[in-house]
């Protein structure tokens, strides 16, 4: 075997021009399969980034079945204990606590239906966007505990804009009673996306739970981790942990299945592209192959007639796409780490576009992840040898007697 | 040697073989008709105009090509028992080949070329190595070891592929025209070396040839003409 190895690698430096075209080939695609890789793991983390960043939290944290029922008398059970243990956890940077009720918004033009989400002004800027899209007014910045921050679709559609009245009405939890208070428009936000815009208003969490009469209690605690890639491993004790007082925390791919449907979509086209690749890279490698093949009928013939087996000739081909394969990986990975580098560094402006519903704001930075190049490398090797089998079939099937007579 | 001839230990027995070929349709009797006994420690030319059938005959006799009809025995043994990988190993262990040029694998050394067949046989490589610096000392390269074919002249190319086809100590050594690549002295200088191997180490020789200076060292020379034999001589 050793000596078929060998004879391989040097036997593909015969012809070191058409070796190096074709490693050069299937280098590059292998390169690009590499780069698209590390492009689409640095658009998804954008995409989850900014589909969690907006408001969502890439977890969060509910009193029993609240994302079931929506029922505001189901607040975050022991809320004290739960918001020290986050506090220490070691996985989580920020959270922040919010009340969620349905309401009634009047203006003195119209009257919408929207979420009024009480939300504590300091924590809540880390966990949402809200203050960072603001068109018109600020985020909660003086005292007024009658502030309240609207989406612009909904400013529309009262014809209200900051410092106008408006009045909302919440039923209370246990009694049910109506419960009903003037706010004063004192931010206007846009997001684009227009569910966020035209129902959602924002009021002071202590405001909130005194009109819903809910005392301290809240409904969510929306979480941010140190690592974004913890929201996607069910498996760790934090989502056992933060469900324990039969409350239940649940992470963002729960939250927006539909986004991680999208992931899954991401996965299929990083595969129907390696398959595109891998064809192209296989017709190379056939081709090559052939060529070196039928221009050594003749040596073939010799070494068969000295009592190769038809096997030690289909071995030495295989062997032969395998070192063609070996160099083409190692140019292909280089080249594919340099790109990945280079553009990791530097960002690719996506800003403004949209993709699967959602719009990339930041840099898109490609992800160098290690698997890229042992799962990829090992599958060019591996398809390489396996399409080296029609060749070495053909190359075991040589007819000695005609093969020596015709190239003399 | 003459003892061994006087012996007759018959190595190659072909019994009324006959290989046809279709060429576009067209049926070319290559051989009509062979029968022939070579026997063990000969060192005989089969001479013949051109396309009298001389390669195709020994083809036949290695198993590198099939006949139409007839039979082939090696050491007894009908080749056409032989199928499959068995052909190759069996080539590997009792015939040893020399073609008119371009024998070697051009990127092994000398060394490895001529080691190549006990590499297949799984001879150990101290054995190997022992084996192949002795065959080459018998040709005369010995310091031509570690050297590409390219870098040796075509006189040094042949006797290299000689060494090749004698180090595991074959049956017969089938010869097909090997000095007709090389000018005149260089291929006498060939032919007295394996003359010389021939009746040192009984080696037996088949050569096909055009070559005057084979046919006048061959001890017996047979004449092919249209695929059937014409002549067999014997010299004293
Ligand atoms: N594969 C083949 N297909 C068709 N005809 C063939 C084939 N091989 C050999 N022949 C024919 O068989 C005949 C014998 O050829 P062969 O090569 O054995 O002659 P030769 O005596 O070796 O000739 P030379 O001295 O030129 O080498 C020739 O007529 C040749 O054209
Ligand atoms: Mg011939």
């Amino acid at each position: 075997m050793w000596f078929y190895i060998k004879l391989a690698w040097r036997n593909i430096f015969r012809n070191k021009r058409r070796t190096i075209i074709t490693s050069i080939a299937i280098g590059i695609g292998l390169a690009s399969l590499i780069f698209t890789a590390a492009l689409m793991e640095g658009m998804i983390n954008n995409m989850i980034q900014s589909a969690t960043s907006s408001f969502l939290g890439q977890a969060q944290v509910h009193g029993g079945d609240f994302r079931e029922t929506q029922d505001v008398e189901k607040t975050v059970n022991n809320l004290d204990q739960v918001t020290a243990e986050l506090k220490q956890d070691p996985l989580v940077t920020n959270y922040t606590l919010r009340t969620l009720s349905m309401g009634m918004i009047a203006s003195p033009a119209n009257m919408n239906a929207a979420l009024l989400v009480g939300v504590e002004p300091g924590s809540e800027r880390f966990l949402s966007k809200i203050a960072d899209t603001l068109q018109k007014g600020s985020f909660f910045d003086g005292a007024n505990p009658r502030d309240m921050v609207i989406g612009s679709k909904l400013a529309e559609d009262l014809e209200v804009s900051p410092g106008d009245r408006v009045v909302a009405t919440v039923s209370q939890a246990k009694t049910g009673d109506l419960a009903q208070e003037m706010f004063r428009i004192s931010g206007i936000y846009q997001f684009g996306i227009k569910e966020m815009d035209s129902g959602l208003a924002f009021i002071r969490l202590k405001k909130a739970q005194q009109m819903l009469g809910i005392g301290d209690r809240v409904h969510q605690i929306a979480i941010k981790f140190k690592d974004i890639k913890t929201a996607d491993m069910p498996g760790i004790s934090f989502w056992k942990k933060y469900s324990r007082f039969d409350n239940e925390a649940v992470p963002w791919t729960i939250l927006l299945p539909q986004m991680k449907a999208v992931l899954g979509m991401v996965d299929i086209s990083l595969l129907i592209m390696a398959v595109i690749l891998g064809c192209v890279v296989v017709f190379g490698i056939i081709n090559s192959l052939f060529m070196s093949l039928y221009e050594r009928m003749f040596e073939f013939a010799i070494m068969r007639a000295v009592g190769t087996r038809p096997a030690g000739l289909r071995k030495l081909i295989v062997l032969e796409a395998g070192a063609l394969a070996v160099i083409s990986i190692i140019l292909g990975s280089a080249l594919g780490m340099i790109l990945t580098l280079i553009f990791a560094h530097s960002g690719i402006d996506y800003r403004g576009i949209e993709f699967a519903g959602t719009t990339f704001h930041e840099l898109i930075h490609p992800v160098m992840n290690k698997w890229h190049y042992v799962v990829f490398p090992v599958g060019v090797l591996f398809f390489t040898m396996l399409v080296a089998i029609y060749p070495a079939w053909v190359a075991g099937r040589l007819r000695i007697a005609t093969a020596l007579r015709k190239s003399l | 040697m003459e003892k061994k001839i006087e012996k007759q230990v018959p190595i190659i027995v072909t019994e009324n073989v006959k290989k046809t070929y279709e060429d576009n349709g067209v049926e070319v009797q290559a051989v009509r008709g062979v029968d022939l006994t070579i026997s063990a420690g000969e060192f005989t030319a089969i001479v013949g105009p051109s396309g009298s059938g001389k390669t195709t005959f020994l083809n036949i006799i290695s198993g590198l090509d099939t006949i139409t009809s007839g039979r082939v025995l090696l050491n007894g043994k009908p080749l056409s028992e032989i199928k499959g990988s068995e052909l190759s190993d069996f080539r590997r262990d009792h015939i040893g080949f020399i073609f008119q040029a371009y024998n070697l694998i051009p990127v092994l050394t000398v060394e490895e070329n001529v080691e190549y067949i006990m590499l297949l046989q799984g001879i150990p490589k101290a054995e190997r190595h022992k084996r192949v610096m002795e065959i080459l000392a018998d040709v005369g390269l010995r310091e031509y070891a570690q050297r590409l074919p390219a870098k040796l002249s075509g006189g040094q190319q042949q006797r290299v592929a000689v060494a090749r086809a004698m180090v595991s100590n074959p049956d017969l050594i089938l010869a097909d025209e090997p000095t007709a690549n090389l000018d005149s002295k260089t291929g006498s200088e060939l032919l007295d070396m394996m003359k010389e191997l021939n009746e040192k180490k009984g080696m037996t020789f088949l050569f096909s040839t055009h070559d005057e200076m084979i046919m006048s060292r061959a001890r017996r020379v047979i004449t092919l003409k249209d695929g059937i034999i014409a002549a067999d001589v014997l010299k004293k």
